[in-house]
């Protein structure tokens, strides 16, 4: 009986975690331009005027994830980096359009000819919520914590610098040892001198309680429930915030959320996708705020030039997959897939079809849509030898059935309906698409974990992902030769398709190193023209970060950048 | 009986240990884990991602983990979170006591729906009421508890509204965020889950005592006690049910432990900051610190509670003799 139990347990046990599948997408801090919502401009001037804020009350926001911390330097998960930037501020910031902004800096950074030298000007009389001042120390500070044995930050230019001067309190000048060319998104937070000892950053109060210059800090934390945040006394803008709190509350799921939210329970909840569209317009009271994920969150197919059979060749042209490495092929799937009828269809015409990989942003180089013909699609395949000789509706070549396996994340309802479609429209060209989806965790796993990514265990993957802000390391990562997962490497990187162009390589190259805005984004652009002739990857429609709330809020909307929904949160007032 | 226990306290060590082995093995062998949460972060470049991993240990063998984590809780060390980077122990120790209030409630009120109910199952045997009480059993045991709690939720707090307009009953968390703290508001935010819970145990207990019951019923003492001229009543509740409740003490004893381990469904759908959602969410980020501590406290509990239950066997029954 006993031993029964524990069995049982031990099952039980193994059952959690193997479901331990979760419907949530690669999400990622981006860019550009709200859809929907006006720029909410700073609200009316004190006068007497129904559109005039009101101060008080409190807005609760739902999110399906607890933030594992606050802290910028150990943040793990999308949320965390939200949930901070309720309190944490950087010298630059991204703004609703996506675009670089000073925020406790004067202006942007100016560099030097050489590319060398980066200097800073902080605003005069800035104060953390402690009350202490924002100066050139905490940046230094920042700096080596950012670089320190315990934090879990990205290094990507901190690990560049030389050092960092202090002429005086307000001005920082940062000395780099080499070109960082990405060099406008450092110092998206400022850690301040009073957070703690390093040797200690593990251990902070301040990883649940920051120390900031947002307009909001943290009063109480209460695990696995909610986070109460009250106004900042020491916050730049006079009278703001204008909400006595906003209350984080932690949800169990996001249907949930969305009951709530239809009930009042909650004002705000974070995190939809496209697929809710239809709730959120037939609930009163409510509505969307969204935009398009920096620069290009594209839900995209990648497809494996390699044979899935052999474990992670380095080169996919002595293992070619005997279907996908036919430039022909992908062709023709593109050719087959009737993009505009998928956003038409499951996504209600709300988002623009994906057509590059840097569709908006400071880089945006927009390309032609693909075209929709079965008939080109049809003569590609016969031309590449692929033929229906059996008469099963399925092409065929060489005794090799025309059969693709198509994976993405399970328990995403709008992916498995996008999966559908593609099995629908491929069939209608002799393309048999089976789909094999598979845990978000599972997908996204590392090389150690054995992550079928990393190996190249696929024929075809379906999931979201962009280039970010600066599209530096997103294409070197997913499109540089230098980048295929493999043994010798360690897995790094993620050109999954195994792509390999010596031109696209050295346009990447050339771009990492030089600091000239107008040339690299001429680089990027060329790489972006050269994916669309390659195609290791098909663009299937642009990504939204979409939040849902209750239209009383006023001043609501959401940013591209990593800050989301909470941006302008100082504006936030409620209409009675 | 004393080298009894100490026999049986070495096994249930050494089972403890069995069972750790296992579970380490399981959850270092699921795919993903806390490092998946970087790979598509362009910000992240290989060599961050190599150093956030040597930082938590993850690059060495498994083996030389387990030996790792095992030697650090002999010290009374749990480990940190992976992603909150508190200590393991703390996460659960902050939610023990919601736990325990959902769970305490939940027992009362599946003991005060179940006994009644056995009781009258038993002494009315095919009756109407019978049928009508095993049929709802039946249904309560079968119902899907993840189903059943979303309705509890469309129902009572979607569309039943109170003439205010606001929801009938909260839908989620412990308590009405922003609102000063009040006893009732407790209740309230308590009603919904501890319905669910009890509605789908106090069905197997109840079908528990009532077979109990009828056993106890046609035996040769409460036979007896009838024929010396007792009241029925008398005879129902002071030599009956006595003994018919016994085993379902025993029921009761070894399901103390899931006191501490939750209710993993209920605290998930009503948003219930309680162990089981901890270890779902644990479980999830493969948060592994966490996700052992749980299991390892609520493995010892349980051997814990089987040792008792043996042990107050002994005590209880003369007929049963450890050697």
């Amino acid at each position: 009986m006993k031993s029964l139990k524990v069995l049982l347990f031990v099952m039980l046990a193994a059952a959690m975690i193997l479901a331990a599948c979760q419907p949530s997408q690669p999400a990622k801090p981006a860019e550009p331009s709200a859809p929907e919502q006006p720029a909410a401009e700073a609200p009316a001037e004190p006068a007497v005027d129904a559109n005039a804020p009101v101060k008080g009350g409190t807005v609760i926001v739902g999110t399906p994830q607890e933030p594992g911390t606050l802290s910028p330097l150990l943040a793990s998960g999308t949320i965390d980096d939200v949930i901070s930037s309720f309190i944490v501020e950087g010298l630059v910031g991204i703004d609703a359009k996506g675009d670089y902004v000073p925020v406790l800096a004067e202006s942007l950074p100016t560099i030097s000819e050489d590319g060398l030298t980066l200097t800073y000007k902080i605003k005069p009389g800035l104060k953390f919520s402690n009350g202490d001042p924002v100066t050139c120390a905490d940046v230094q500070f920042t700096k080596e914590a950012i670089l320190s044995d315990l934090s879990g930050a990205s290094t990507s230019g901190y690990s560049d610098i030389d050092s960092i001067e202090c002429p005086d309190d307000l001005t920082v000048v940062v000395t780099l040892a080499d070109v960082y060319a990405p060099y406008l998104r450092l110092f998206q937070y400022i850690v301040p001198r009073s957070a703690g000892d390093l040797a200690t950053l593990d251990t902070w109060e301040y990883n649940r309680a920051p120390i900031g210059t947002g307009p909001w800090m943290v009063k109480e934390w209460v695990a696995g429930d909610h986070i109460t945040l009250v106004p900042n006394p020491n916050y730049r803008e006079e009278g703001k915030p204008y909400l006595d709190s906003v209350i984080v509350k932690i949800l169990p799921s996001r249907e949930v959320g969305m009951q709530l939210l239809g009930t009042g329970e909650i004002t705000v909840l974070w995190d939809l996708t496209e697929a809710d569209f239809p709730t959120i317009e037939s609930m009163e009271g409510v509505d969307w705020a969204g935009a398009y994920y920096g620069s290009g969150e594209n839900e995209l197919l990648v497809f494996n030039f390699a044979d899935p059979a052999v474990d992670a060749p380095a080169d996919p042209a002595e293992a070619p997959h005997p279907i996908l490495y036919d430039l022909r092929v992908r062709q023709a799937i593109q050719y087959a897939i009737d993009k505009q009828k998928i956003v038409d269809a499951l996504l209600y015409g709300n988002v623009k079809v994906g057509s590059t990989v840097l569709p908006t942003g400071p880089f945006a180089c927009p390309q032609a849509k693909s075209e929709y013909s079965v008939e080109k699609a049809k003569a590609l395949l016969d031309e590449a030898g692929w033929t229906d000789s059996d008469g099963d509706g399925i092409r065929d070549k060489d005794g090799v059935k025309m059969s693709l396996k198509i994976t993405s994340t399970t328990g995403n309802q709008l992916r498995e309906q996008t999966e559908q479609v593609l099995a629908q429209m491929l069939k209608e060209v002799g393309i048999e698409l089976v789909i094999d989806n598979v845990p978000s965790d599972v997908l996204f796993a590392g090389w150690d974990s054995n992550g079928l990514r990393k190996h190249g265990r696929f024929d075809i993957l379906l999931y979201t992902t962009g280039p970010g802000t600066d599209p530096d390391s997103h294409l070197f990562s997913n499109y540089h030769s230098a980048r295929i997962p493999t043994a010798e490497n360690n897995g790094s990187g993620n050109n999954f398709s195994r792509y390999i162009n010596e031109d696209v390589d050295k346009w990447i190259d050339d771009a990492a190193f030089n600091p000239n805005m107008d040339a690299r984004r001429e680089a990027y652009c060329k790489v972006a023209a050269q994916i669309n002739k390659d195609l290791p990857r098909v663009f299937l429609y642009e990504r939204l970060v979409i939040s849902g709330y209750r239209t009383n809020l006023q001043n609501f909307q959401v940013s591209p950048g990593f800050a989301d929904f909470t941006i302008d949160s100082q504006n936030w007032w409620l209409k009675p | 009986m004393t080298q009894y226990l100490i026999r049986r306290l070495i096994q249930s060590v050494l089972t403890l240990f069995v069972i750790s082995i296992i579970l380490f093995g399981l959850i270092s062998s699921v795919p993903g884990g806390i490092m998946s949460a970087y790979e598509e972060n362009p910000d992240f470049s290989a060599e961050d991602i190599a150093r956030i991993e040597a930082k938590y240990g993850l690059n060495d063998p498994v083996p030389v983990r387990y030996a790792k984590w095992v030697g650090n809780i002999l010290k009374g060390d749990w480990g940190n979170s992976f992603v909150s980077k508190r200590p393991a122990i703390q996460e659960v120790k902050d939610r023990l006591p919601n736990t325990l209030i959902l769970m305490g409630s939940m027992l009362v009120v599946t003991l005060l729906i179940a006994i009644p109910l056995g009781i009258i199952s038993a002494i009315k045997q095919y009756s109407l009421f019978d049928h009508i009480a095993t049929t709802i059993a039946f249904a309560g045991q079968s119902l899907p508890v993840f189903w059943f709690g979303l309705m509890l939720i469309i129902i009572f707090h979607v569309t039943l509204r109170r003439p205010d307009g606001t929801p009938l009953l909260p839908g989620s968390g412990m308590v009405t965020l922003g609102a000063p703290p009040s006893l009732g508001d407790r209740i309230e935010h308590l009603i919904l889950p501890v319905s669910m819970l009890a509605l789908v145990s106090a069905a197997g207990y109840m079908r528990y005592l009532r077979s109990s019951m009828l056993d106890v019923i046609h035996e040769d003492y409460v036979r007896t006690a009838r024929a010396k001229g007792l009241r029925e009543r008398m005879v129902l509740y002071r030599h009956a049910l006595r003994n018919a409740l016994i085993p379902l003490v025993t029921l009761v004893g070894l399901d103390l432990p899931s006191l501490f381990g939750g209710a993993l469904f209920t605290e998930t759908i009503f948003a219930w900051p309680g162990i089981g959602r901890l270890y779902f969410n644990a479980a999830l980020k493969t948060d592994y610190p966490v996700v052992m501590a749980v299991l390892i406290i609520y493995s010892a509990l349980i051997l814990a509670s089987n040792l008792l239950v043996d042990i107050f066997y002994a005590v209880l029954d003369p007929r049963i003799r450890y050697s």
